[in-house]
């Protein structure tokens, strides 16, 4: 059947047409869909374009949260001095993405929805406790943590015709935040091992809360919470930081593929955790 | 700061976007074709099923083996040193990916539908990858007609080697390993063929179009001339558009149909098409204690894929650049290349040469390392130097080995500390040197053409594929005819128009086209001194050519070349002939020796890294290349080449392999198969080693520095961290398994 592309101007339309096309796909930059129909790893009828649905673009922040529209394309919050001072670990994830032609095009919320094994925004947003907010016909709109939302390679909560929305973050006072990104091929490939750490300081600077999200090297994104309760309440310092990494690297099994094997990916998770906690630290 | 050449038409052309490729180029009518390829590596093929994809929209026809081997007009096979490749796969199918049915449609897209709807029938056979399993005596055979998978063998003894082995202090021996890789130039091989009155007509993306012009009168049975073979500018190629390729099918399908075929491929395709020789190549050295190289065994396993190519020949080649450059007294040599169940593997950019210098050149840091010499020093030490005897028992000449070296070594401060690097990350530098020979026999023709509106226009076969040989013959032509270069202008080759030429590879065209043209200028030139004595009576000796004019050698009235054609004259024309003969096919396969190549190309890398000893991640920091040039025709574009390389060579160094599992390339894809980013590029410096006679010929230098590049990276990371990998490319886990690995054998020694 030949594939069609139409482009509802509203919400509402978007999933009215999902659930009656219900093996429609969203498309938004295209990055994703667009290689994936290359590949004929999918075989939609009907493409939905966002370009013409309103309010999926703008980046807005209020006192409790930073909020990121779907349709925002990762150089977009890349650039973004809201996110860069509110949410740097995710303007610095989002600039490590492909190259600057893919991040013009591919948007955050496509990105989540993807659900790429090896992709660097969701460790981070993960790592962020930001929620992505939906909406589905007949008011049926939620709120998904982006922990929960991916569920396997390639897989997540939405249902087919459920649309991201925005994506919001947090925003708690002196918290820090660092992603670090281990490249083992060339410098725009994906990652081979992606870590996002959150410090919540208390006021003598040692530990309240840590949040550490390892991605890429297992079908979702790993948030590590009995790796890090140990250090709760303590300092933070270079000892704890490394049985924490040990820790981390302990309790993960990571998939082989060709960024590296499953032992390689655990020296390096190891690794990369102790620097992520020292970018949070230092 | 490197300041662009603002004269340079070509790359201004090329930046604006101005060049049409073969990609760009339609034919009204035409009709679009893709290809149903083999899903196993090896397997008996007892049908194909068109039922399904004919019952497609669009789709006109779907042609198989069958179709072509039935028809007695067609030999459906082609190969220049063996006819092996069937045009569409008959009987057995050798590799996945294997072209097996085209499907032909009135658009792309419903050719690709189509495609999905060819059955193949066939069952699976037992399969073989590796060229070194491929010699066991029961490993899965390829062909018939070549027992033992053989494609290709090659010997050489010189000296005495058994003398050599028993004076020798120490050896050393290893096995140095280079995987699979692709080409990957950015434009895919695409090919339009038509036919009208028998004629046959195609325009390809192809380095060689009289080599493609004779494979397909072959296919045919034509005469060569009733096959006309035109391209344009390729959008890069580095040896995978050097052999006939996809153009047999297009044209089989074309005559069958009666309308223009366009044949484009996919990117995944363009993998599955050429690869780079795979080889393991096993080098023992003997050495004196002072660290003088005595004797040396190399044994080389190239992996040819299912189909001969170029692999029968180009082994052999192999085998003359494998001694490597220097003066070694005793010398043997077995170079294999084998069939296997893997993508036809043909020139690549440095063909057969990365590997061997990869080994031979990790090697002598290995042995400098053993015997506490300097990595310089003892290379300074054995290095060919003029009138030396090679392996092949000749005395070789115009030598600079020792100038490349020292320029390499100098590029990095070669005795110099590295900077500190930051906490848990080492640097250190490496440096290589490589020797290549190059096409012979070969030969090229040119034809300088003077219009009388004083427009001079070159026919010649050589393609430009972003090289630069537009430019460098332009400047050849302009310089020996003492015009300026805008009044000089190269069309693209037309083999009805443009005169024979061997191929646009092995770095040879500024050096044999350039000579062919300087012949056509010369022999120009006489015409016009006989035009220009006879209008003015007096004797050719006593004129001389200035400025696009002549006139009496002492000064006087002078004839412009315009006005010596008066207009509605037919252009005047000179031709020029390079020609070499000999080389390895006047040699005996078995016991080679003897005249090998009309040059013997020279070359050196040399690398700062830094490696980080918690990752193995190597990041190369600066790297140099230098070439050595004989005369320098443009020094802007030769420093672009050794760039090139320097690029090029380390994608193969640090990352790139085409992955096999099962029997079936995993990353046909640029997500999975990496090139070198902008970002992973390094400082790069670049030299030109130039001939200190002025009337020297200038050579190539577009493959140079390329072999030199990943030794020179090896032996910058053994430097660095004292990790050996002799396993390309240099993984950042292959780097840390062997810091680990040493870091136990210290601990072991210690304890």
């Amino acid at each position: 059947m030949p594939l069609r592309y139409v482009e509802p101007s509203s919400v509402l339309e978007t999933c009215a047409l999902l659930r009656s096309n219900r093996d429609a796909r969203l498309i938004a930059g295209g990055t994703a869909v667009v290689l994936m129909l290359r590949q004929r790893l999918i075989d939609p009828s009907l493409l939905i374009g966002l370009r013409r649905v309103p309010g999926l673009d703008s980046i807005t922040a209020a006192s409790q949260w930073l909020s990121i529209g779907a349709a925002v394309t990762l150089q977009q919050v890349a650039d973004s001095d809201r996110v860069r001072a509110l949410a740097p670990s995710l303007a610095a994830a989002c600039q490590e993405v492909g190259n600057v032609r893919v991040r013009n095009r591919a948007t955050l919320g496509g990105n989540l929805a993807e659900a790429d094994y090896a992709s660097d925004p969701p460790a981070v947003l993960a790592s962020l406790g930001a929620v992505v907010c939906t909406a589905a016909p007949e008011g049926g709109g939620r709120r998904i943590p982006v922990s929960d939302l991916i569920t396997d390679y390639y897989t997540t909560q939405l249902t087919s015709d459920e649309v991201v929305l925005r994506v919001e973050v947090p925003l708690i006072d002196g918290r820090r935040s660092a992603y670090v990104k281990y490249r083992s091929r060339s410098s725009e490939d994906r990652p081979c091992v992606g870590v996002a750490a959150s410090l919540v300081p208390d006021p003598q600077g040692w530990v309240a809360s840590l949040e550490v999200v390892v991605g890429a090297v297992t079908s979702t994104p790993q948030r590590m919470t009995t790796a890090t309760e140990g250090v709760v309440g303590a300092r933070l310092d270079e000892a704890r930081a490394g049985a924490v990494a040990a820790a981390v690297a302990a309790a993960i099994h990571p998939i082989a593929d060709g960024r590296g094997s499953a032992w390689y990916r655990t020296q390096v998770i190891e690794v990369m955790v102790r620097r992520a906690l020292a970018m949070v630290v230092a | 700061m490197t300041v662009v050449d603002l004269d340079d038409r070509d790359a201004q052309d090329t930046v604006v976007g101005r060049p049409r490729y073969v990609l760009d180029q339609h034919i009204e009518g035409e009709l679009h074709a893709k290809i149903v390829r083999s899903p196993h590596p090896h397997a008996r093929l007892d049908g194909v099923d068109p039922t399904r994809a004919l019952a497609t929209p669009g789709v006109v026809a779907v042609l198989t083996g069958a179709d072509v081997s039935g028809d007695a007009s067609i030999n459906a096979t082609f190969g220049r040193q063996r006819s092996d490749q069937p045009i569409l796969a008959v009987g057995t199918l050798r590799y996945a990916g294997e072209p097996v049915a085209l499907v032909v449609a009135e658009s792309i897209e419903a050719a690709e539908a189509g495609r999905e709807g060819v059955g193949i029938e066939c069952r699976a056979l037992p399969h073989v990858v590796d060229a070194e399993a491929a010699g066991a005596p029961d490993a899965p055979q390829l062909h018939a007609a070549w027992a033992g998978n053989g494609c290709g063998e090659w010997k050489l003894r010189y000296g005495d080697p058994e003398q050599g082995w028993r004076e020798a202090d120490r050896v050393f021996e290893g096995t140095y390993w280079s995987p699979p890789a692709s080409h990957v130039p950015m434009e895919p091989h695409v090919c339009l063929a038509a036919w009208e009155d028998g004629r046959l007509s195609v325009w390809t993306s192809t380095q060689a179009p009289h080599r493609v012009r004779d494979d397909l009168a072959a296919v045919f049975r034509l005469a060569p001339e009733a096959v006309r073979v035109q391209t344009r500018d390729l959008g890069g190629a580095f040896g995978a558009k050097g052999q006939t390729t996809i153009e047999p099918m297009a044209a089989v399908a074309a005559r069958r149909l009666g309308r223009p075929i366009r044949l484009e491929l996919d990117r995944d395709e363009v993998f599955l098409t050429i690869g780079k020789h795979a080889a393991s190549v096993r080098l023992a050295t003997g050495v004196a204690t002072d660290g003088r190289l005595l004797v040396r065994r190399v044994q080389v396993v190239y992996n040819a894929g299912a189909y001969a190519l170029t692999s029968p020949l180009a082994a052999g080649q192999g085998l003359l650049r494998a001694p490597g450059p220097y003066r070694i007294p005793h010398v043997e040599a077995h170079v294999l290349a084998r069939y296997t169940n893997t993508v036809p593997s043909g020139p690549f950019r440095g063909a057969m040469t990365s590997q061997l210098a990869f080994a031979y050149e990790s090697q002598m840091d290995e042995i400098a390392s053993s015997l506490g010499i300097d990595p310089v020093a003892l290379r300074r030490r054995n290095l060919l130097k003029d009138g030396d005897q090679y392996a092949t028992g000749e005395h070789l000449h115009q030598l600079h080995f020792g100038e490349l070296l020292e320029d390499a070594a100098r590029a990095v401060e070669w005795g110099t500390p590295c900077a500190p690097a930051p906490p848990g990350r080492v640097r250190g530098k490496g440096v290589a040197v490589m020797i290549k020979t190059t096409l012979t026999p070969s030969r090229s023709v040119a034809r300088v053409e003077l219009a009388a509106d004083g427009s001079i226009t070159v026919r010649s076969s050589s393609v430009e594929m972003g090289q630069g040989s537009r430019a460098a013959l332009t400047r050849i032509v302009a310089q020996a005819l003492g015009v300026q270069e805008a009044r000089v202008s190269v069309p693209h080759p037309d083999t009805d128009r443009t005169p024979f030429d061997s191929s646009t590879s092995s770095s040879r065209t500024t050096s044999s086209m350039g000579t062919a043209c300087v012949r056509a200028v010369d022999d120009l030139r006489c015409q016009l001194t006989e035009r220009a004595a006879a209008e003015l009576g007096v004797p050719a000796e006593s004129l001389a050519h200035r400025d696009g004019a002549i006139g009496p050698q002492g000064g006087g009235a002078r004839i412009t070349y315009e006005h010596l054609l008066a207009l509605g004259d037919p252009p005047l024309v000179g031709e020029g002939l390079f020609e070499s003969h000999g080389g390895l096919p006047a040699m005996d396969p078995l016991d080679v020796r003897g005249f090998s190549t009309v040059h013997w190309h020279q070359g050196a890398a040399a690398a700062e890294v830094e490696v980080d000893c918690e990752t193995g991640r190597v990041t190369v920091l600066r790297c140099h290349g230098s070439a050595y040039a004989g005369r320098v025709v443009n020094a802007h574009r030769v420093r672009q080449q050794n760039q090139g390389s320097v690029v090029f060579a380390l994608g193969q160094t640090l990352m790139e392999e085409l992955v096999y599992d099962e029997g079936r390339v995993v990353n046909a894809n640029l997500a999975e198969y990496m090139i070198p980013s902008i970002q992973d590029v390094p400082e790069l410096t670049s030299t030109a080693i130039e001939s200190s006679d002025l009337e020297a010929e200038p050579h190539g230098v577009g493959e140079m520095a390329l072999p030199a590049v990943a030794p020179a990276v090896a032996n910058a990371v053994f430097h660095a961290s004292g990790a050996r990998i002799r396993c390309l490319p240099l993984t950042p886990e292959r780097v840390l398994r062997c810091l680990r690995e040493n870091a136990r054998a210290d601990g072991g020694s210690g304890g």
